[in-house]
């Protein structure tokens, strides 16, 4: 059980607090509404490229590493399709100086031309690490669009094309910044040896005078049905024949929503799961094998991602993975329910351990609707039945709702 | 009306208290280490062997023995041991590095009883199915030649080769054609020769007390098992060869991957704690000098840091980063004037200060939470014999070193002519001196 205590500031900020005095450590968490689904089309990746210049200075404070590590904190960040999340780790006698530098970029930013300049700099070499410069590293940047055809989850976090980074300029990133960083567009942790009274000072002190602001109003175009398959084949410079299938599924409110994780769970969680026993060990058509979901706000994808072995070819490869997914419309062992449900709780259990994790968590599911969803997570998932797993497989594994990635190796 | 330019008053610990584990003998003579701390209901037993690459006698024989433990035993074969693992929301990771073999077993505090006992089978009894052992080898395989595809993979292997030489077990690496070679009875043999409880340190944490204590005695701690009598190795000399510099090829590659460093020592040295200082100030934090040069003025890459690894007899000193192809010889050149710069130049007292604030939150950070505690415990148990004095020693280096003192030590280490340079990508750069 993780307790908590929450209040909101007049202009719309939230705030949880949790009790934590094992550590000298305390954990700050600041969750922005906002991820690259927010994103103008033509301007893919401002997100993410927004989050870097989080870092370049606010409107009092010129930079925002320095005082922060003078204060002995460390601090990250990171963007996803859904929101953009800021936290930092610092003894907790030193807690001031976290709401003093949050609290300012919160109020503005610098809006710095240079930090602008570099930030884009950094941001395509960052495209080039992750996406182009490892092998299968543009997975995600064919698949999305193949799956998607209207909601914008289509491109990654880190954008469709450099371009739009490149292009990008200051009068776009003071609109962004007032239009989705305000104070009724955020959710603020505080996890460690802390009371809720002594929160709730700082917090007026350094947030209560920054004024809410007219956030842009979320109106996301809707994915239509999928009614095709579709298929998509590339050739690269990589060892090993990959496949990859998406289908759609529900969003992450939606009652099937553990279900549908719990489905991903009995196919590829550990070593015992179907998938590795009996494509990896069994038929040895797979070098691995994996399935897992999206996990985002709006409706995601399920994925089945696999290496191929040498000499098998695509479609075999392909019908096995679906002989998989039907067999799961069929019947679930009671053992096997049991036993994904046990890995959950565990898996569950041992990602709250630090009063960071715990900040996070409590963050991201208030801004679900309740921050106290974190405490009913393995209930929820313990009263899934085999019908439920059998019921969603049925809807979810057709052919027309798939969107198939063959991931050619050049000299196979 | 509050003055947002001011910053509110920081304190910087003066003292910290290092947690310490509770150190008992189980009666088979078992080291065992007890860290009780958290309040969820889950533990963690580390299993600390010395039986590292460096004991094997051939490629992959050390990390072949200990990772197919799970893959089948007298009574169990490997689908029934992983259904039970699963089956109890056990996690098993099991790791071979250089110097040490180490089996992590978390589980719910409730299951223990249960896991602990099939941990133990799978230890003390395997058998190498011949089945399992090819699948492994040929998983292996085409996952280590997709790594190989990385220039990061490419440079980091030239680079502990150029610094140890490939004969030294801290620079070698196995290839894909090792895994065609790997046979049972070589596993069998190792496993003899170094799993056995005169070769064991075991690691309690989380939320633990007597009763899990006792059922780690049953298991693992009454009498003597496994191989009697292992010698520990010692340090072994090595061949320094003559290449300071390689270059590997990777065409087409959009970023180049670079590493400059050269050995170092262990932990017990000396000057360690002063190159922790100094190494922070280079490239060990993010408001480090390389970071600020190179990424944050720059823009030439996504991120470069500085590191210093110890390995139980020796250590390292290493500066990594990918970058922009475009931006490679720019990169060598502004990485080469700031390790200059440290030679030449005395940092000033506010730059320390930072870095000495920044640390010791480092310090503090590195016991968050009872699986921090153990790893920080297991660090000191690898590198120091458990001497807790290490963070004492630290912590007083940190908060009483000179500008002077790191300008002598970084005149000591970082003379040109000693320093190794490993890239891969699609273009050589041409030479750059400092």
């Amino acid at each position: 059980m993780i307790e908590f205590d929450r209040f909101t500031l007049n202009n719309g900020l939230k705030v949880l607090v949790h009790h934590d005095s094992s550590t000298p450590i305390a954990s700050v968490n600041l969750l922005y509404n906002v991820g690259s689904r927010d994103e103008d089309p033509n301007r893919t990746g401002f997100a993410h490229l927004f989050e870097h210049l989080m870092f370049g200075g606010s409107v009092n404070i010129p930079t925002y590493d320095e005082p922060l590590e003078r204060a002995s904190g460390e601090n990250n960040a990171f963007t996803t399709s859904d929101i953009t999340n800021y936290y930092i780790t610092l003894p907790k006698d030193n807690l001031e100086t976290a709401f003093w530098l949050e609290s300012d970029r919160m109020l503005s930013l610098d809006f710095s031309q240079r930090s602008l300049d570099v930030q884009k700099s950094v941001v395509v070499e960052e495209f080039n690490q992750r996406y182009l410069n490892q092998p299968y590293g543009d997975v995600w940047l064919l698949l999305r669009p193949l799956a998607y055809k209207a909601h914008p989850y289509q491109w990654p976090t880190i954008g469709k094309d450099p371009q739009h980074i490149i292009d990008s300029n200051l009068d776009e990133v003071k609109d962004f910044f007032f239009s989705h960083y305000a104070p009724n567009n955020a959710i603020l942790c505080i996890s460690g040896n802390v009371t809720t009274d002594e929160i709730r000072v700082l917090a007026e002190k350094w947030f209560g005078a920054i004024p809410s602001r007219n956030v842009k109003k979320r109106n996301l175009p809707i994915e239509p049905r999928q009614t095709e398959q579709r298929v998509l084949e590339v050739t690269r410079k990589v060892p090993f024949n990959s496949i990859y299938i998406a289908f759609h599924m529900c969003n992450r409110m939606h009652p099937y929503y553990s279900t549908t994780d719990m489905i991903s769970d009995i196919l590829s969680n550990g070593k015992s799961s179907r998938l590795f026993q009996s494509l990896v060990k069994d038929k040895e058509l797979f070098s691995n094998i994996d399935a897992y979901i999206t996990g985002d706000i709006d409706e995601g994808l399920f994925v089945v991602a696999g290496r191929l072995n040498n000499n098998v070819p695509f479609d075999t490869a392909q019908e096995a993975i679906f002989q998989e997914l039907s067999d799961l419309k069929k019947s679930v062992a009671s053992t096997e329910m049991d036993k994904v449900k046990n890995r959950f709780e565990s898996t569950f259990t041992f990602g709250l351990t630090n009063t960071l994790e715990k900040a996070m968590n409590l963050c991201y599911f208030e801004l679900l609707g309740d921050a106290n969803m974190i405490n009913q997570m393995v209930m929820q998932y313990r009263s899934v039945t085999a019908d439920d797993i059998m019921g969603v497989s049925s809807q979810i594994f057709l052919p027309e709702n798939s969107s198939i990635l063959h991931y050619k190796a050049e000299n196979l | 009306m509050l003055d947002r330019t001011i910053a509110p008053p920081t304190v910087l610990t003066d003292s910290i208290t290092i947690p310490r584990a509770d150190l008992t003998n189980l009666p088979n003579g078992v080291k065992l280490l007890v860290i009780n701390e958290g309040e969820e209901d889950v533990c963690r037993v580390d299993m600390v062997f010395n039986a590292g690459s460096r004991y094997q006698k051939k490629n992959l024989q050390a990390r072949a023995a200990l990772t197919l433990l799970t893959e089948g035993t007298e009574n169990h074969t490997s689908k029934q041991i992983s259904e039970y693992f699963d089956f109890y929301g056990a996690f098993l990771n099991i790791s071979v590095d250089k110097d040490f073999a180490r089996i992590t077993l978390s589980s719910l505090g409730k299951h223990l009883g249960n896991t602990l006992e099939m941990l133990s089978e799978v230890i003390k009894q395997p058998i190498y199915p011949e089945r399992e052992l090819q699948q492994w080898c040929k998983r292996g395989r085409q996952e280590l030649m997709v790594e190989l595809e990385k220039t990061s993979t490419l440079a980091n292997q030239a680079f502990f080769r150029n610094v140890f030489g490939e004969q030294h077990p801290y620079g070698v690496f196995a290839t894909p054609d090792d895994y065609n070679n790997v046979q049972q009875q070589i596993l069998k043999d190792f496993h003899t020769s170094f799993i056995g409880s005169n070769n064991l340190t075991i690691i309690l944490s989380g939320k633990v007390g007597a009763p899990e204590i006792d059922l780690l005695i049953k298991h693992f701690g009454s009498s003597k098992w496994g191989a009697n009598s292992i010698e520990v190795l010692n340090e072994i000399a090595k061949s320094k060869p003559d290449l300071s510099k390689a270059f590997v090829e990777k065409p087409n590659a959009v970023q180049t991957a670079i590493r400059i460093g050269r050995e170092l020592f262990h932990r017990s040295h000396p000057d360690y704690p002063g190159m922790l200082v100094l190494n922070t100030i280079l490239g060990g934090y993010f408001g480090s000098r390389l970071m600020r040069n190179i990424r944050e003025e720059k823009g030439y890459t996504y991120g470069i840091n500085s590191f210093i690894a110890p390995f139980r007899d020796s250590g390292l000193f290493m500066i990594s980063t990918e970058v922009g192809a475009a931006y490679t010889e720019q990169t060598l050149k502004e990485i080469y004037y700031e390790i200059n710069r440290l030679i030449t130049e005395p940092v000033s007292h506010d730059e320390l200060l930072l870095v000495k604030s920044y640390l010791m939150g480092e310090i503090l950070r590195n016991f968050n939470g009872a699986f921090a505690i153990a790893d920080s415990i297991i660090s000191l148990l690898y590198y120091n014999e458990l001497k807790y004095s290490y963070y004492d020693n630290l912590f007083k280096t940190i908060k009483t070193i000179t500008p002077k003192k790191i300008v002598e030590i970084a005149n000591k280490w970082f003379q040109s002519n000693v320093l190794v340079e490993c890239i891969a990508g699609s273009v050589k750069p041409q030479e750059s001196e400092y």
